[in-house]
């Protein structure tokens, strides 16, 4: 079993006001919809995902915090009530997950062995973080593929942006050796908001419209410019300008998913899909995809 | 003064979850003897606020009456799990949060069944008020707010005792300098990870011993960034705010590691 392969990669941000605005029955509050535009390109990247038929969806959080080194999902069944400390107003969602236990010990092993500190997360009273629900909810409602999730270790904000991004990009080799040795083929999420500036204050009922745009004219500048790049495929380029975008846009991608992602797919100068592009309390959220299948890099099932 | 004790402590699990470790241990035994000085003061109601609790678009109030279940830390998980069982005072929480408000400062009650309770809140509850008999208000920590906001938050603490006729014990919940090791270590070999910030530690917890609130005013900003001190130590201005900014003295019961970095447990002289 050595055929394993990363088929696709997709950035697949976690704004929770997505899951609140769909209304599925595991969440608790309702709402009368909105963010419609991001919505409906979640639902592109789901019949895009359906086609591509993964054994395993990987996940790396930014909102799964650690400090001493980079952590895996290592309990076979999750579930529970996640509670979003900061929206508990739009996101308490009933989840039931299975984690790929064999792919992230896989994971924890290689990255270990090229020199990362990692852990397995055994502990089965482990509250899943509501990044690593969302992201997963909006690609894959089902909740039928088994999921590999991944901690976001402080290191970009400890030590600095590129000593961290440098950590991201090893946690990222090692995953894709990981995958390759386990014979898995696998998709990979970014849980990666763009420009991270946002309001203060929520409209009354949250999901008024009329309310929702950029925060920050300059960081919705840089946003097009890294998406305008990304879907060039100008991949090397993005990452020649990415802590200039992460200091000046406040961008999320500083926690490490996005690059994990790239390093695990070797950067490829891929242009990827752009499902859609929006706003959430102001920040920037895109949805896309880099199908390595579509591209030749990867073999068909 | 509806104040009636105050106490500085750290956040972190570690000397609830695996106190057999010695380092850790001094803390949790320490941690023990200020709750029973903490029961002796007979507060009504105990307000912890907790560096752990982040908050990014308002100032936050806990008003759900009754909190329980079982908490696992996200980077602590290995060591087992916190289970909490909190009563919380909420008439005064609601003026609180009117008296937030009033202080320009925007907040709103959170009542909400599973909400991830954080472990500071949890770990000072279960050590400070170990029966559970003593009401609670908690408070976030919003990251967006400076010292003077936070100080000003104490002060609605205290201002909400007085005005119902309570007495208040105020908690800071947090820990002291920041540099952590981020590797595994020999956990029985703990010690603070950088010898600098043990020296500003130190210098800081003999001012509060001393009693000495003009050099402390003077020097927490430094020592908030040279240390990398928790949350820039708005754990200690909410404890000031409450108590007016004044205190005799402190004891500190114990000062330690904890994976690198600094904890203290210590008990301010309001007298
Ligand atoms: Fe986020």
């Amino acid at each position: 079993m050595n055929d394993g392969q990363i088929i696709a990669g997709f950035l697949a941000p976690h704004p929770p006001h997505l899951v609140y605005g769909e209304n599925p029955p595991q969440n608790e509050p309702r709402s009368q919809g909105g963010w419609e535009p991001l919505r409906w390109a979640y639902e592109h990247a789901r019949r895009s995902l359906e086609e591509l038929k993964p054994d395993v969806l990987l996940v790396h959080s930014p909102h799964w915090i650690t400090q001493q080194g980079h952590h895996f999902l290592g309990v076979r069944n999750l579930n529970g009530k996640s509670v979003d400390p900061i929206f508990p107003n739009l996101f308490r969602y009933k989840f039931e997950l299975e984690v790929d236990v064999e792919l992230a010990e896989a994971c924890c092993n290689e990255a270990a062995d090229m020199g990362l500190t990692t852990k397995m997360m055994r502990n089965p009273n482990f509250r899943v973080d509501y990044g690593t629900i969302t992201t997963l909810h909006m690609i894959r409602p089902q909740w039928d593929i088994p999921v590999v999730g991944i901690s976001a270790n402080n290191s970009p904000y400890y030590l600095t942006t590129e000593e961290g991004l440098e950590e991201m990009d090893i946690l990222g080799k090692a995953t894709r050796k990981a995958i390759e040795q386990t014979g898995r083929r696998a998709v990979l999420l970014a849980s990666n908001t763009l420009c991270h500036y946002h309001f203060h204050e929520e409209p009354v009922p949250p999901e008024d419209m009329s309310q929702e745009h950029p925060q920050n004219y300059a960081g919705y500048l840089w946003d097009m410019r890294m998406i305008d790049l990304l879907r060039q495929g100008k991949i090397s380029e993005v990452f020649k300008v990415l802590p200039q975008f992460i200091d000046e846009a406040f961008a999320e991608v500083k926690s490490g998913a996005f690059t994990w992602m790239f390093a695990a797919m070797d950067y490829p100068e891929l242009p990827g899909e752009l499902y859609g592009y929006g706003t959430v309390i102001g920040t920037g959220n895109a949805v896309m995809e880099w199908n390595l299948i579509k591209a030749g890099l990867a073999k068909a099932a | 003064m509806s104040v009636v004790s105050a106490f500085l402590v750290p956040g972190s699990p570690l000397p609830y979850v695996q106190r057999d470790n010695p380092p850790w241990g001094e803390i949790a035994a320490a941690m023990e003897t200020t709750g029973k000085a903490l029961a002796a003061s007979e507060p009504d109601l105990i307000a912890i606020y907790s560096t752990q609790w982040i908050a990014v678009l308002d100032q936050l109030w806990q008003t759900r009456a009754v909190l329980q279940g079982l908490h696992v830390d996200e980077n602590w998980h290995e060591y087992g799990d916190l289970p909490f069982d909190m009563k919380i005072d909420v008439e005064f929480a609601e003026l609180a949060l009117k008296k937030t408000a009033e202080a320009g400062i925007k907040a709103k009650g959170v009542d909400y069944d599973h909400f991830p309770v954080d472990t500071g809140a949890i770990v000072a509850s279960n050590f400070l008020n170990p029966d559970g008999n003593i009401p609670l208000a908690i408070t976030s920590n919003n990251v967006y707010h400076d010292w003077q906001m936070t100080e000003s938050l104490g002060r609605v603490a205290a201002d909400s005792a007085s005005e119902l006729g309570r007495k208040l014990a105020v908690i800071g919940v947090g820990g002291l300098s920041g540099s952590i090791y981020r590797h595994v270590i020999n956990i029985s070999e703990d010690k603070i990870a950088d010898s600098a910030e043990d020296d500003w530690n130190r210098k800081i917890l003999s001012m509060m011993e001393q009693g000495d609130t003009e050099a402390l005013a003077k020097a927490c900003p430094d020592y908030a960034g040279a240390a990398r001190v928790d949350m820039g130590f708005k754990h200690f201005a909410f404890i000031l705010g409450a108590i007016g900014g004044n205190f005799n003295g402190a004891t500190v019961h114990a000062y330690g590691p904890l994976y690198g970095s600094g904890g203290a447990v210590v008990e301010f002289d309001l007298d």
